[in-house]
């Protein structure tokens, strides 16, 4: 076998652990070794070799450190899930923590430090204590860091033994290595506490400018992360700082450079020579640019912090506009931020090179690359009134290629160059109008659409191009539908004609009475009542002058700006985000889960990750409060609670929180044991969950009584119901009642309902959706029957004459009739009752031969009457309804609730 | 400070894992390559190098193949972390030699050891090799390397040149040689990186080097080393403006923009006579990296030439002239150009004569491949294209080359000379100073088809008109092919009134 380390992987059969612990006790030295490297392999690919720990912990006294190394490595895998075995392994400790050779005794405190057991925590004290003064620099430096991790474990131990002091003193240490960790670990610890810790005086600046110097480059990123916080008293002092630091430019490692760019700026402030501040930009320039030879991974982060930096001060890179061109093989991401740069950094001077750089981008490959060159062409438009004409020229070259989505996305900047510079460019309009058959995106719609509005006096065929737009309109997304209103709108009062008034017609009744887009049906009744009124004030209101826009589409609210400038070189300025916005880091003291430190086979991981405990403490404020359906939650801790099964659509829940606004009764009431419901949801679709549901009409309120069947293995809790919008507009009046429900166990309910609530368009359908929730399973829907009786209310009884009136009334196309072959009305009495019980009451019954025919009314809430006549031979099957009613659509509906009426 | 580090391979395989801190859940590598792979729908385009998901933060760079990644929830310096990852790389490279997923995992308990020395509690304590030598304990195994794919730009010395042992680059800093006794050597690369963008007339529009000067020691006592640069470098001073390039082409002043250094650098005496003096760290590390943006020859010169040849087709003619002396070799040139996705097929006619190129046409990503062995004074290309639909100039190119020259560079930065300071005399140390000039973005963009050098109203040109401004044309690069324009032209120009003028211009 070949001398690798592979080959510790390979003893795989079984027995492998009483043959490991025989190795591990063998009197040979190298034997135990290889044993140890064998434990440790089992251990990367997730074995449990826990099994092993006293054999290991014996391995542990000896003089190799390799093999020592390793021992620990295991101890710190498993001394958590093995405490009372740990305490063996603590002798050793604190006898390495005195052994002659410096890196036993920084060993033995790093690794103490790293496990998270009490009883190992107590004996670190001592031998933390020594370590600080230790005369060897890398155990003292081992010891700093050491600290921190005891602070995280327990601070108040920290406090109360002084190691604070200690480590306090390790900042004037003589060796740079030691002051780096020391300000290292009192950086994190002040982070953890509320009390001031570590305070920059000037006295601790200037023996970390001095240390500055010496330390190696990450300790250099440590000591100006931690001077960064340090405020100058005046100019003179940071005019000090920055020259100290003006140096740190030249390193070869690009984190000192940012860290430095990042101390140089923030005191840069306070500095009032406007010349000492050129000189300055002058000497940050060129190691800002080269930044961008590095890897792209540096290159970006160097970018995002770039863009800020000259947000403030732009004229740093004034002259660097060049560094900022794409390269062919930029990565998509550095090519993106370049451009923000680019847009940026444009001036009178350079906008020549920039144009030609932008245009040769919009013919690139990657789609969103070439939108944002073309908008990057438009912005630059915006923001250089004496440059807009070329890049509006530009623009139509680019136009004028006819790659759909450039068009599309020049004529959405055309359209704001238009806001930028009124009554300039209009010229180009015609151009335009030759692209309008490929537009397709909303956007790229909604601003040609408002382009034509804006420009309908100059454009001959404006009613023509709105109304191939109007064809479509109730297909189109509210973006477009808007524009096309306010278009219309304006396109009627500058040219008030015969065309463009039947366009408002049709447009004003698309956006009132066929959307239910509350944005777009508001707009229009303004326009509609302004129209109306007074069109006079609907020019003054409608074509009044907008205030002309600038380029602001990219600028930081400064505020912000100057937060992420005090945060240079750190995430925040990558994300362009305040810290609080994505730290999420925590205390995790208490929420440390079992760790084996050197999990190499992911499976074993993966499986736990989803583990509440850093989600929940992470985002403590989500789940409070906007959840309109928390209060229907069982209460209970919510960490504990299993996963849901699957992710729970947001539908349910935001479309709920509406409903409750309309909310009617307020007493639930009593839940009956009615007659059998009709099962919408078998259990054997529901896995176990079993619905059964109907439409009921008591006290002259409409229901929906459902029943609840677990047969499931679990308990099931927080139910939650929608309808999905239909004819009637039926919804919920309130939240679903239903207790948790243990598995064998059934609940019945009535949920109050409301109806013109939710009102689909399209031909009346008793069809009825619903969507039905709870914490433990998917969301199940199932479809429902609306039977339209139901619905019929008390005043739907009239007197003989105005039944006559208004049968005669209506005209004979809205009388429909249907046999219902298998109905039989067997006792008069019965039926009327049972009609009477569904508010269609009787008129009057007369005999035709030997048939007797009957007549009812009936009326739906809305105030639809319905005639009904039925011709029946009394005793035998066969009836035949006929109905008249304003609206006849209904009849199917109507059919299908008397059927099922005649049957029960 | 850092929360995880790990290693996933390229199909996302955990090779090393640690977890330094455990405040972030053990799933993250597996988020993390999750979220890498599919960073868009389509699965194509890059993931940036920094994001977050659900409060980590993820930072990852692409090294020989692998993806070293770190995780973190504190608001931490990116930088700081990308290049910290890097390193780590390139720490476990010195060690190891080769790096790769089979070195990795034959190594695990080294790598393990020397993560532990690197990191401690999520800070960095050293990334020198040479620190690490006298904390780290177990022996590197070292892989065969003769069968891994070369890496880095040095690489290309591997089979190359007899001069050169062929083992140098991939030979561990810490194992033992076979033979035993380790041999005496030093190197230093001097590696540029060059970006030009030539105009569709020919024109430079952006030329920039980056430069950096690698070593890499196999001294033993760590002698102190000096490297002296050209004499008249200068640096920066803005000169590059004020700059008449003309008299810095032939003089060979080199002048850097900006330039930086290793720690391990005294300058003490560069501002006087240029020497770089430093006690090199064992392993590799670059002792300077520097930028320059003045004017330089550019190695090839690309010409192109794109015109509709008939109904459903069209002719790309690419000509790329070499411009170095010809004792200087260029390996693995290779030039590409996007063509428009309706082209169906297209077929290739090289010079005659010509030999060891390679032609190709990717069907699926519609990219011309030209691939020449060796760089003549002029090659050239003409590659006939097939099409779906007639408007098809305006989707081809821009021509990219990529290229590495050996024992070339391109600014002219020289390591006049190397000199190792040694107390004893034992035996001379092998000295190797290696120059390596390799493209980084080299495009030539198109010849404007569409007319985008005359505004659109000019279109509407009368024959005179046309006639000036083919002369106007004269003056660049493009001199031959808008001659031969005129030549047909003079057809086009009889019977311009039937052609429309917008033809010609390949509208």
């Amino acid at each position: 076998m070949s001398g690798h380390d592979s080959k510790y992987f390979s003893t795989t059969k079984k027995g492998e652990i009483p043959e490991l612990k025989e190795e591990l006790n063998s009197q040979y030295k190298d034997k135990r070794k290889d044993a140890v490297k064998k434990v440790i392999a089992a251990m990367t690919v997730g074995k449990d070799v826990s099994s092993l720990f006293t054999d290991v912990v014996n391995c542990m006294q000896t003089e190799n450190l390799e093999l020592k190394k390793l021992v620990y490595l295991y101890l710190i895998n498993y001394a958590k899930s093995q405490p009372d075995l740990a305490i063996l392994a603590v002798n050793t400790f604190v006898k390495d923590s005195q052994d002659p050779n410096p890196l036993i005794r920084a060993l033995a405190v790093r690794t103490m430090g790293c496990i998270r057991v009490d009883k190992i925590t107590e004996y670190l004290c001592d031998p933390l204590q020594r370590c600080l003064k230790d005369d060897d620099p890398y155990v003292r430096k081992t010891a700093a860091i050491c600290v921190a991790k005891l602070y995280d474990i327990n601070a108040e131990l920290v406090e109360d033994r002084g190691f604070l002091e200690s480590l306090k003193d390790l900042i004037s240490d003589n060796n740079p290595m030691v002051v780096a960790n020391a300000v290292a670990a009192l950086a994190e610890i002040q982070e953890n506490s509320n009390r001031p810790i570590f305070e920059i005086t000037s006295h601790t600046l200037s023996k970390l400018l001095t240390a500055l110097n010496e330390c190696t480059e990450w300790g250099q990123v440590f000591i100006l992360d931690a001077l960064s916080r340090y405020k100058a008293a005046d100019a003179r002092e940071a005019e000090n700082i920055v020259e100290r630091v003006t140096p740190r430019l030249q390193h070869a490692n690009c984190a000192v450079v940012l860290s430095a760019v990042k101390m140089i700026l923030q005191q840069m402030e306070l500095i009032t020579s406007t010349d000492v501040v050129r000189n300055l930009c002058k000497k940050m320039a060129p190691p800002l640019v080269t930044l961008l030879s590095a890897e792209p991974e540096i290159q970006y982060v160097a970018l995002r912090n770039i863009n800020l930096i000259v947000q403030r001060r732009p004229t740093i890179l004034a002259h660097e506009i060049k560094v900022f061109f794409c390269k062919y093989n930029d990565p998509i991401y550095v090519k993106m931020e370049k451009l923000e740069i680019m847009i940026k950094l444009a001036s009178d001077r350079n906008i020549d090179q920039v144009l030609l750089e932008f245009k040769e981008y919009a013919t690139e490959v990657d789609v969103d690359f070439v939108r944002k060159a073309v908008r990057a062409i438009g912005r630059c438009a915006i923001k250089l009134d004496r440059a807009a004409e070329r890049c509006i020229s530009v623009l139509l070259e680019l136009i004028k290629i006819k790659v759909n989505y450039v068009v599309q996305e020049a004529i959405i900047v055309i359209k704001d160059i238009f806001r930028r510079y009124p009554n300039t460019y209009e010229s180009i309009i015609a151009t335009l109008c030759e692209s309008l058959d490929t537009l397709d995106e909303p956007e790229a719609k909604a601003s040609m659409i408002w382009i034509i509005g804006e420009y309908a006096e100059r454009i001959d065929n404006a009613d023509e191009l709105l109304e191939s737009f109007l064809e479509s309109f109730p297909e189109e997304p509210a973006q477009v539908q808007l524009q096309l209103l306010t278009a219309t709108v304006k396109l009627f009062l500058k040219k008030p004609t015969e065309g463009p008034q039947q366009m408002i017609q049709v447009v004003l009744n698309n956006a009132t009475v066929e959307t239910d887009n509350p944005d777009l049906r508001d707009r229009a009744y303004i326009y509609w009542r302004l129209l109306s009124t007074d069109p006079e004030s609907a020019k003054d209101v409608v074509l009044a002058e907008k205030p002309v826009i600038s380029d602001d589409s990219n600028q930081l609210d400064p505020s912000l700006l100057d937060e992420l400038l005090a945060n240079i070189a750190t995430l925040s300025s990558v994300y362009h985000k305040p810290p609080e916005a994505f730290v999420t880091r925590v205390k995790t003291t208490n929420q440390r889960t079992e760790d084996d430190e050197y999990a190499e086979g992911s499976e074993a991981g993966y499986s736990e990750s989803s583990a509440p405990v850093a989600d929940g403490a992470a985002s403590p404020s989500s789940s409070s409060g906007s959840v309109p359906y928390a209060g229907a939650r069982q209460p209970g801790p919510a960490p504990t609670q299993p996963a849901p099964a699957a992710p729970v659509p947001d539908l349910l829940g935001d479309l709920i929180g509406l409903d409750n606004s309309a909310i009617v009764p307020t007493d639930q009431p009593a839940t009956p044991a009615g007659p059998p419901l009709p099962v919408l949801l078998p259990e054997s679709t529901g896995q176990g969950l079993q619905i059964s549901a109907q439409l009921t009409r008591r006290d002259d309120q409409i229901f929906y009584s459902l029943l609840f069947e677990n047969n499931s293995q679990v308990a099931l809790d927080g139910f939650m119901i929608q309808f999905n919008k239909n004819t009637f507009g039926v919804a919920a009046a309130g939240p679903l009642q239903v207790p948790q429900l243990q598995p064998g166990t059934s609940a019945r309910t009535l949920l109050p309902m409301v109806i013109f609530q939710n009102m689909s368009q399209g031909p009346p359908s008793s069809l009825l959706q619903v969507a039905v929730k709870n914490n433990q399973q998917p969301v199940w829907y199932f479809n429902d029957k609306i039977l339209l009786h139901v619905f019929f209310t008390e005043e739907g009884r009239m007197e003989r004459a105005s039944f006559l009136e208004t049968w005669r009334s209506l005209p004979d196309s809205n009388e429909v009739s249907k046999d219902f072959p298998g109905a039989v009305i067997s006792t008069v009495e019965a039926t009327l009752d049972l009609l009477t019980a569904s508010n269609m009451f009787f008129i009057a019954r007369r005999k035709h031969a030997n048939q007797d025919v009957f007549y009812f009314s009936a009326k739906l809430p809305q105030g639809t009457p319905f005639l009904i006549e039925l011709t029946t031979v009394v005793g035998n099957p066969g009836v035949k309804c006929a109905i008249k009613t304003p609206n006849p659509d209904m009849a199917p509906i109507f059919f299908e609730s008397i059927d099922t009426l005649l049957r029960a | 400070m850092i929360s995880q580090f790990f290693v996933l391979s390229q199909r996302g395989d955990n090779i090393v894992f640690r977890d330094y801190r455990g405040e972030v859940q053990k799933g993250s590598a597996e988020i993390f390559f999750r979220k890498v792979k599919f960073w868009k729908e389509d699965g194509e385009g890059d993931a940036p190098p920094v994001f977050n998901v659900d409060g980590v933060n993820y930072f990852h760079v692409k090294v020989a193949g692998l993806l070293f990644a770190a995780t973190t929830r504190a608001n931490v310096s990116p930088s700081f972390v990308l290049e910290l990852l890097q390193r780590i790389a390139r720490v476990i490279k010195d060690y190891l030699g080769v790096l790769n997923e089979d070195s990795l995992r034959k190594n695990f308990v080294l790598v393990y050891e020397l993560l532990d020395e690197v990191i401690d509690f999520g800070y960095v304590q050293t990334t020198s090799t040479e620190v690490l030598k006298s904390y780290v304990f177990n022996e590197p195994l070292v892989v065969d390397a003769s069968r891994m794919p070369p890496l880095g730009p040095a690489a290309i010395f591997r089979q190359g040149t007899k001069r050169m042992p062929g083992t140098a680059i991939t030979k561990s800093v810490v194992a033992n040689e076979p033979g035993g006794r380790k041999r005496e050597e030093i190197f230093v690369d001097v590696i540029e990186k060059i970006s030009v963008t030539f105009s569709s007339s020919g024109y430079i529009l952006t030329s920039e080097i980056d430069g950096t000067i690698q070593m890499k020691s196999y001294l033993t006592g760590n002698p102190e080393i000096r490297v002296a640069l050209n004499e008249d470098l200068s640096i920066g001073q803005g000169g590059r403006s004020i700059h008449d390039y003309s008299s810095s082409f032939g003089a060979g002043t080199v002048t850097l923009d900006d330039c930086n250094f290793h720690e391990s650098v005294r300058l003490d005496s560069f501002d006087i006579d240029r020497t770089l003096t430093m006690i090199p760290p064992d392993g590799e590390f670059s002792v300077m990296n520097y930028r320059i943006t003045q004017e330089f020859k550019p190695p090839f010169r690309i010409n192109t030439l794109v015109e509709e040849a008939g109904l459903l087709k069209a002719e790309v003619i690419i000509k790329v002239r070499a411009e170095f002396p010809s004792s200087v070799s260029a390996n693995t040139i290779l030039v590409q150009m996007p063509l428009p996705a309706y082209t169906i097929r297209a077929s290739f006619e090289l010079e005659p004569g010509t030999v060891g190129n390679t032609t190709d046409f990717k069907e699926a990503n519609k990219r011309l491949e030209w691939g020449l062995k060796k760089a003549r004074m002029l090659s050239s290309i003409l590659s006939e294209l097939h099409c779906r639909y007639r408007n098809i100039l305006k989707e081809a190119g821009p021509v990219s080359m990529t290229f590495t020259i050996s024992m070339y560079n391109a600014s002219k930065l020289q390591v006049k000379y190397l000199q190792i300071v040694k107390k004893t005399k034992t035996d001379n140390p092998y000295r190797w100073v290696r120059y390596i000039t390799q493209a980084n973005s080299y495009v030539a963009r198109n010849v404007p088809i569409n007319g985008s050098g005359v505004s659109t109203s000019k279109l509407n040109f009368e024959v005179p008109t046309m006639l000036k401004f083919l002369l106007l044309e004269v003056k660049s690069p493009y001199f031959l092919f808008l001659i031969l324009r005129t030549t047909t032209g003079q057809k086009a120009l009889i019977m311009g009134v039937k052609l429309s003028s917008s033809e010609l211009l390949g509208e």
